[in-house]
């Protein structure tokens, strides 16, 4: 379970003069569901939602727990525990190749198997034909499922993805929405596409760092068309 | 983007000799390569070790026009430089300067047209295990210049991507919208790189 009490975030400020940068602030969430969606305007605050679930930013105030593990205290466990899809796959593939990228995941691995077991892996998502290819003459769709593949070789318990579709065509989009469905972990994400978030179990809409809504799909959306004073 | 056509090259599983030869060995052999011809500074020298580097690549089972495809970038540097050395009527030198650059960029293709970079890196942790005594960590360096392989291709990139930006502006000429872009973007990427690593947890479970 992913449990948020009382989060703020708070950036200070540049200059003196200038006031702190609030970005959060007094967000209270508990996530059991196995699909939550997370929507709401550029600069909501959505992507540093995200990024606190796995350690990558801290809260000023207020605490953040995976599965009872604190993301400060134990960020290390933490972060084995809860993969991160960034929207931009290339920012997360480390690597030259798919094969590499993915053998990288399986540090824990004895030597001899690691290069196996990433094939292996690539062979289960279809991409085993790609093993060797440059990560920059993939397709967006392959490079965001190359990437998933290495967040899952470490096998976690939760994915968080920011906005994992943002970057793909709609062919793209759908095979990865596909294969986001089929993963039996519980995934965060957080989308621009409202057919994407209607798939959730549940929407979290974000607006000025505060949640303005949360709950079922299809009233969240609804709430969050109204506050972006769109009408459908 | 190119990669092939990027410094280093990419690996690509092959049969030649060279991948069947152990890791110790091809960093012996790329330093055996590379040494002579810059201590002795001696244009046959240069020319000589060039062209045995090459074969070296080419009786692997690597096709000359990849292992000769360093990049554009280079070539132009390698030119630039040779044409600096003439200008200044010094033919010796105009040989001996760019020749030694490329017979290190060749040799050190030796190691990445033939070894995957997960290989590299243990290799390099292995051999940097005495580091540990002095605080740091082996495995940091090796992934450190593991991800200078993976970045020169992005780099080079975004060379070529604000060049095309610079001329749809009409400021080609321009020296700071060439470099402006390259400079923030590196930046940018250097801190999405840093992101991934955190969000990997490279570098912390495995300080070692």
């Amino acid at each position: 379970m992913i449990e948020l009490n009382d989060v703020r975030v708070v950036v200070p400020p540049l200059r003196r003069d200038d006031d702190a940068k609030v970005l959060l602030d007094d967000v209270s969430l508990s996530l059991v569901e196995r699909r939550v969606a997370v929507i709401g305007a550029n600069g909501s605050g959505k992507s540093t939602l995200l990024r606190l679930l796995n350690g990558m930013r801290k809260p000023t105030s207020g605490t953040v727990s995976i599965d009872g593990l604190d993301t400060v205290k134990d960020a290390a466990g933490v972060r084995r525990a809860v993969g991160f899809v960034f929207t931009d796959p290339l920012a997360q593939l480390l690597m030259s190749t798919p094969l590499e990228d993915v053998t990288l995941s399986l540090k824990d691995l004895p030597r001899r198997e690691r290069g196996r077991r990433a094939q292996g892996l690539l062979d289960e998502r279809g991409l085993g034909h790609l093993a060797h290819q440059s990560i920059y003459d993939l397709s967006g769709g392959e490079r965001q499922l190359v990437a998933l593949t290495s967040v899952l070789a470490v096998a976690p318990r939760v994915i968080v993805a920011d906005e994992p579709t943002t970057l793909l065509d709609l062919r793209n989009r759908l095979m990865l929405r596909r294969a986001l469905a089929d993963l039996p972990q519980q995934i965060i994400y957080s989308t621009h596409d409202l057919d994407f978030a209607a798939d959730a179990d549940r929407v979290v809409v974000i607006d000025g760092g505060r949640v303005l809504a949360d709950g079922a799909p299809d009233e969240a959306i609804q709430t969050y068309r109204q506050a972006m004073g769109v009408h459908a | 983007m190119n990669v092939d056509a990027s410094l280093l090259g990419l690996y690509r599983p092959g049969g030649g000799w060279l991948f069947r030869v152990s890791i110790g060995w091809k960093y012996l052999l790329m330093l055996v390569l590379t040494l002579p011809p810059l201590i002795l500074l001696w244009w046959p020298l240069t020319v000589g070790f060039n062209v045995v580097t090459l074969a070296c690549l080419v009786s692997s089972g690597i096709d000359v026009r990849r292992a000769v495809r360093i990049g554009w970038f280079m070539w132009c540097l390698l030119g630039t430089l040779a044409a600096y050395h003439l200008i200044t009527l010094n033919p010796a030198a105009a040989v001996i300067q760019p020749g030694n650059i490329l017979v290190a960029v060749f040799a050190a293709r030796l190691l990445t047209l033939s070894t995957p970079t997960p290989e590299l890196l243990d290799a390099l942790q292995r051999a940097l295990q005495p580091l540990r005594f002095v605080g740091v960590s082996p495995l940091r360096v090796a992934l450190t210049i593991a991800l200078m392989i993976r970045s020169i291709p992005y780099l080079i990139g975004l060379f070529d991507d604000a060049r095309d930006a610079a001329r749809a502006r009409g400021a080609e000429r321009n020296v700071v919208a060439h470099l402006l872009p390259v400079v923030l973007g590196a930046v940018a990427y250097s801190e999405r790189t840093g992101e991934a690593l955190i969000a990997r947890g490279l570098g912390e479970q495995h300080s070692g």
